[in-house]
């Protein structure tokens, strides 16, 4: 082996050249450590026993329970209320189905406040999982449509097309999850276990209905704005991180009860049911309506209907 | 060496049968996934075919659809207070047992007294196309039969019947409580809940709730409607 | 560095001797002139600046990072995705020695492998950079983990990539080690693996295409010319890097041989640039010429969309760094030893001009307009230049250091 020692003109002999060099990676590795201080604060908000929690689908119902009990723990901690988290699971012989009237939405937007308060969303952002389009009238083209459109609903010239997860039955999103942190369930709602998701969101790239909303900070919530009510898949407060989404306020609809953003809805535009059920109304609807399925030639097969008096 | 000499040409052939393997084998097991019972992707295309079919038992609903009535005939508040201060509300029959109705009246800029400065903008209906010219505290339909203001909605329908079906089947007018009705009731709106039978037409409303998008600023051609 | 494969020696066992090559490797990089410390201090200095800033995004949550719901992805994927790139571009370099058995070439062979060792690393960091959970990274582990193979592509990313990394760490450990030894290396050990990775480099860019080519819902992305185009253009970055890398090389450290193997890729790239070049125009006729909702994302790369033109300065930089380079290259002259400044900024603009498109022009349209159609513009904030920068010292480190470990063989091949 050719072996010309390069030598720097201070330092010869090879044990000091050794030393010189221990202590120069030192020197480097104590400037790293100090240079990723910042990841002891972080540290110090996770415990281990989240680190190492399971997948939801491979806890057992002990496993659950412990974790329930540490997250209204952390909840108690961090944001000084108590909460009840339950774990929902779907209705047997039951797959929801949502569908809205585009004849009689009119763009007014308290169903995208009822989503934000109902699933404890940041309030600095106003997070939400509804976005609601304007629409010039006469084009279905979303490119002609604006989400940030204000004042008096609804204008003459325009129409309402709120968009949320259409809880579709070919989702792209749970195909693209590296780590299975989000599936399809029986009811047909999309969940995600938001202690899995390692945030690479290309869920987020790869919803056509701009479904997914990713944590990019702590949410805050004052204590008096917390609903207590939530559950583990869907309204409990989120970590740092990962991804979001509308999950048809399972929290409620699995127990029976109506999504808030109907609900909330003052024009009575929303619909939502059991499409198992013959008699339900989404049933005839479905029979009876006119309806629109966004984005219907990519082949997700959305649960969620438009339709028209 | 020598024998493991390689064309490009089988490298090329090497590389696609390399990928059309491994897609291959990928599309396989995603369609083996797909008809996993676990995945449970019922088509609700394929449901509707058999809608007829199948019934569900709907004979355990323990709890009903409640649609909210109004509370009756409508009292009418007076302008003065009585010797003793309190103020006073009638009924309309009160005036109109012993002043008969006007059948003249089919716009509004004939009203006067108590009726001065009503709006109605409902289409070209006289005030007797809905109010009982011959019992004011009831309604009646266009074939004369009396309709109690309860019953408001049955009025409605005589014109409003593809609202009233779609109500009767939930696509129109909205609900709160339950979707599931073995669990909980549910409630529903009358019409008159939303719409004055006056000038039904739904009011218009303001925006108050906006997501707050760090980069997405209200662009220029949105802001006509401030 | 490799793992163990030979059969044991005469006199001394494997167990001894690798630790002392190992030992010897790490001396061997880490000895230098005063420009060469001054080099390693400046690149250390920016990756503790990007360590910081990352460690900062770790804690703070990534709202530090100006993505967005609507452009969620940013500057560390399009940086991963050109480092793929960078990666597989290495094997134009393995091609002619192994294949067409180019002897010059397969003597230098050894810096496009580590260069895909190197590119390989910082595609991992930007991945993990791009995390908003890097703590549940082990959720990604097949077995421990929950790994969503074969469906997800972006599971077959981490086995392509990660097995690209071993096959080059194989390859150039063997190599080293056996020179090491001096000792003949077998080819039963080595050459298998290099025809391997010659299929598995063109496989690591392939998927890393069908990551976004797959999505339906991104009809920018949504083409069947994504992956040829990913790799025409790796085919110009790859060579352009290593050719300012042997430049620089035989400047610095007088290895001889390179001109040879540098005019080979120049001719190389002479053919990829052209055929990149010809897939961007044959993909902006199809967009263009048929227009509606779907050329959107194309409109607002070029010509800016509802008056918000973040992109355009980026991607007409990139198309005119692009031309230049295809000019230059055509040009018989740049092969001459008096142009070499001329062949390097040639493969700079090359380089820069692929940077751009594959990354800024290409991660970013994606997301703009958004699936709802809302133009959300997306410029870097500082720490994700500060963590981008820091990961490309960090490769550049690991670059210099592994160049430093492969010099004697550099210098003086071997005559086998």
């Amino acid at each position: 082996m050719a072996e010309q020692k390069p030598s720097l003109p201070v330092v010869e002999n090879f044990s000091r050249r050794a030393a010189v060099k221990g202590a120069f990676a030192t020197l480097g590795a104590g400037a790293f450590v100090a240079a990723v201080s910042p990841l002891r604060q972080a540290a110090k908000n996770s415990t281990a026993a989240e680190f190492m929690q399971q997948h939801y689908q491979e806890l057992t119902a002990e496993q659950k329970a412990e974790v329930i009990a540490r997250l209204e723990e952390e909840a108690k901690e961090n944001y000084g209320v108590d909460v009840q988290i339950a774990d929902d699971r779907p209705i047997p012989n039951t797959k929801f189905v949502y569908a809205i009237n585009l004849s009689v939405c009119n763009g007014n937007g308290k169903c995208v406040e009822a989503c934000h308060k109902e699933n404890n969303h940041d309030r600095d952002t106003n997070q939400s999982y509804i976005r609601v389009l304007e629409m010039p009238k006469g084009t279905m083209d979303m490119e002609q449509g604006s989400t940030t459109y204000s004042g008096a609903v609804p204008k003459d010239d325009k129409f309402y097309l709120p968009v949320q997860c259409q809880q579709c039955d070919e989702p792209p999103c749970v195909d693209v999850c590296p780590v299975k942190a989000t599936w399809k369930e029986e009811d047909g709602i999309v969940v995600v276990d938001y202690n899995w998701c390692i945030g690479c969101r290309y869920c987020e790239a790869a919803c056509p209905y701009h479904a997914r909303r990713f944590n990019w900070k702590q949410p805050t919530v004052p204590p008096e704005d917390v609903n207590p009510d939530q559950s583990y898949l869907s309204n409990r407060i989120r970590p740092v991180g990962v991804v979001e989404k509308c999950t048809f306020c399972l929290h409620r609809t699995r127990r029976g009860k109506l999504p808030a953003c109907l609900e909330a809805c003052p024009t009575g535009a929303r619909v939502f049911g059991n499409i198992l059920d013959p008699d339900s109304s989404i049933r005839w609807i479905l029979n009876h309506k006119r309806v629109y399925i966004l984005k219907e030639e990519l082949g997700t097969k959305p649960a969620f209907f438009y339709y028209f008096d | 060496m020598k024998k493991l000499k390689l064309r490009i040409t089988n490298l090329v052939f090497a590389t696609t049968v390399f990928l059309v393997v491994i897609m291959t084998f990928g599309l396989y097991l995603k369609r083996a996934e797909r008809g996993n019972p676990h995945h449970d992707r019922a088509d609700v295309r394929g449901l509707l075919q058999v809608a007829n079919d199948d019934k569900v038992e709907s004979d355990d609903k323990a709890f009903a659809v409640v649609v909210h009535r109004p509370a009756g005939p409508p009292r009418v508040a007076l302008a003065g207070v009585d010797p003793q201060g309190r103020r006073g509300e009638v009924a309309c029959s009160t005036c109109h047992s012993v002043r008969k109705a006007n059948l003249e009246n089919k716009t509004t800029d004939t009203l006067n007294e108590f009726h001065e400065g009503l709006v109605v903008n409902h289409g070209k209906l006289a005030c007797y196309a809905c109010h009982n010219p011959d019992d004011s505290d009831s309604l009646r339909l266009a074939d004369g039969t009396n309709v109690a203001y309860q019953d408001v909605m049955t009025l409605c329908s005589q014109c409003h019947g593809q609202q009233a079906t779609a109500f009767a089947h939930g696509a129109h007018g909205g609900m709160n409580g339950h979707w599931d009705l073995t669990r909980g009731p549910q409630m529903k709106n009358n019409c008159v809940d939303c719409h004055d039978p006056h000038s039904p037409s739904f009011p218009s409303m303001i925006v108050d709730f906006k997501p707050k998008d760090r980069f997405n600023a209200p662009a220029e051609h949105d802001q006509e409607g401030q | 560095m490799s793992s163990l494969t030979a059969t044991p020696s005469e006199n001394e066992s494997h167990i001894t001797s690798y630790p002392k090559f190992v030992g010897r490797s790490l001396w061997l990089a880490t000895e230098g002139s005063l420009a060469f410390y001054a080099w390693m201090t400046m690149l250390t200095a920016v990756f503790l600046v990007g360590a910081n800033a990352w460690a900062n995004q770790v804690a703070g949550g990534m709202i530090g990072t100006n993505m967005t719901d609507q452009v969620s992805w940013g500057l560390y994927i399009a940086n991963f995705t050109f480092m793929v790139g960078l990666a597989a571009g290495g094997v134009m370099m393995v091609i002619p020695a192994y294949l067409y058995h180019d002897r010059k070439m397969h003597d230098v062979v050894i810096i496009g492998e580590l260069l895909a060792i190197a590119a390989i690393v910082m595609c991992l960091m930007f991945v993990v950079a791009d995390l908003g959970r890097p703590d549940r990274f082990w959720h990604l582990l097949p077995l421990i983990g929950k790994f969503n193979f074969p469906i997800s592509m972006l599971t077959w990313d981490v086995i392509v990539l990660n097995g690209y990394l071993l096959l080059n760490l194989h390859i150039c450990g063997y190599l080293l080690y056996m020179r090491f030894l001096g000792r003949k290396p077998n080819p039963t050990w080595y050459i298998p693996f290099v025809m391997l990775s010659i299929v598995w480099a063109i496989s690591i860019h392939t998927i890393t295409a069908f990551l976004y080519c797959g999505l339906g819902g991104r009809p920018f992305w949504n083409t069947a010319l994504l992956a040829p185009r990913f790799l025409a253009s790796a085919f110009v970055s790859g060579p352009a890097f290593i050719i300012v890398a042997m430049v620089f090389i035989k400047r610095i450290t007088g290895v001889g041989g390179l001109d040879q193997p540098i005019a080979t890729l120049t001719k190389i790239i002479r053919v990829t640039i052209l055929i990149n070049l010809l897939m961007v125009a044959s993909e902006l006729f199809t967009e263009f010429y048929t227009g509606g909702s779907h050329a959107s994302a194309a409109k607002y790369l070029f010509f800016g969309l509802h008056g918000k033109t973040a992109l355009v300065p980026w991607t007409w930089t990139a198309i005119g760094l692009n031309l230049t380079a295809a000019a230059l290259f055509l040009w018989p002259g740049l092969l001459a030893f008096r142009w070499r400044p001329l062949l390097v900024a040639a493969c700079c603009m090359a380089f820069v001009g692929a940077w751009i498109e594959k990354g800024m022009g290409l991660i970013i349209p994606g997301f703009v307009p958004s699936t709802l159609h809302e133009i959300v513009e997306y410029v870097p904030s500082q720490l994700e230049w500060k963590v981008t920068v820091g990961i490309w010292a960090f490769g550049l480190m690991v670059f210099t250091i592994a160049i430093k470990t492969a010099l004697p063989t550099l210098k003086n091949p071997a005559k086998y």
